[in-house]
């Protein structure tokens, strides 16, 4: 006798992304879930947007040990929570919820730095609104070939260390050939250390933003 | 790549409903693995065969049914599975994927002796 089930696994995860999304509304909180190989820039991201974006700004910073991420931005007066999931490759939505009570910041955006990994956390909702993707040009042009699950999972990206694509002889067509099969998502250009780049993302988010808001 | 959460999962529901229906053998289940779900059909296997002992999932044959991914032609707008080529099987155009398609992740179904 063939009894149908028809039930999704790993749904507690989805629904706790559902209650954080919820938790995150009712503080006026716009949630970007960055995700990036490791080394791919995802902090100094955070860094140079925070700078040109007049919105309040928190980060639940996630990584495996250590609060090197978070103590940076809390240096450069970015109210930062630390995770560590002491082996877990990815955020799930549940630490999320634990990490967001550590912030106070209400009516702002919150980045969620997710570990560094370009697989894992493509498949773990967190409650965001927008899933950003650090892909840095040194990690070569043909990771949105590689990397599928990624790639056709995020909202926008933003391409990293650009001023290094002579050096190692980053394809822009390439890349975004891959990406295209893939995704429509935006590419925004970035050379986070000195800046370029930066106030077309920091706009782009604050559009977001404000249209969560209602404005 | 996370088969041990899935394997967990694919025991708790299982479990669940033989116990609300009263089942006490269970013959084989079926899981649908979309091709983006990232989880693989070995992997799922090993763990099966070693937590299922002494639960009434013992012994059950792990059925999977594969769903690919669909995608949509530029050119002509129709939707196909993704089949090893991203290319349009009816006009040779580019497929885009459709987002959110191939990463379904479920039970479907328990085949079992008792009526």
């Amino acid at each position: 006798m063939e009894v149908l089930i028809m039930k999704k696994l790993l749904e507690a995860n989805d629904k706790l992304a559902t209650n954080n999304r919820d938790y995150f509304r009712s503080r006026g909180l716009y949630v970007i879930n960055l995700m990036g190989a490791p080394g791919s820039g995802k902090t100094t991201l955070i860094s140079a947007v925070a700078k040109s974006i007049d919105i309040p700004i928190g980060v639940i910073e996630g990584d495996i040990a250590s609060s090197i991420d978070a103590e940076r931005l809390q240096s450069e007066g970015i109210a930062s929570v630390q995770i560590n999931t002491c082996g877990e490759c990815h955020l799930d939505a549940q630490v999320i919820r634990e990490g967001a009570e550590g912030l106070s910041i209400k009516n702002g955006v919150v980045f969620i730095e997710n570990v560094g990994n370009l697989i894992c956390p493509a498949e773990f909702d967190l409650g965001e609104d927008l899933r950003l993707l650090a892909a840095s040009v040194p990690e070569g042009d043909d990771k949105p070939f590689k990397y599928v699950p990624m790639f056709s999972y995020i909202d926008v990206i933003a391409l990293t260390k650009c001023d290094l694509k002579e050096a190692v002889g980053f394809d822009s067509i390439n890349f975004e050939k891959g990406l295209r099969i893939l995704s429509q998502a935006p590419i925004f250009e970035v050379n986070c250390k000195k800046g370029d780049g930066v106030n077309a993302l920091a706009t782009f988010i604050k559009e977001k933003y404000n249209d969560f808001r209602g404005k | 790549m996370h088969e041990l959460p899935v394997v967990l999962d694919i025991i708790r529901i299982v479990t669940e409903e033989a116990n609300e229906q009263q089942l006490t053998t269970i013959n084989s289940i079926t899981i649908v693995l979309g091709e983006l779900a990232a989880v693989m059909d070995e992997s799922v296997q090993m763990y099966f065969e070693l937590l299922a002992e002494g639960t009434p999932c013992e012994g059950a044959k792990l059925i999977f049914e594969h769903v690919p991914a669909m995608l949509r032609c530029s050119g002509c707008k129709q939707e196909f599975p993704h089949q090893k080529s991203f290319f349009c099987p009816h006009c040779g155009g580019d497929g885009i994927l459709i987002k959110g398609s191939g990463r379904e992740l479920y039970v479907k179904a328990i085949d079992s002796n008792d009526n």
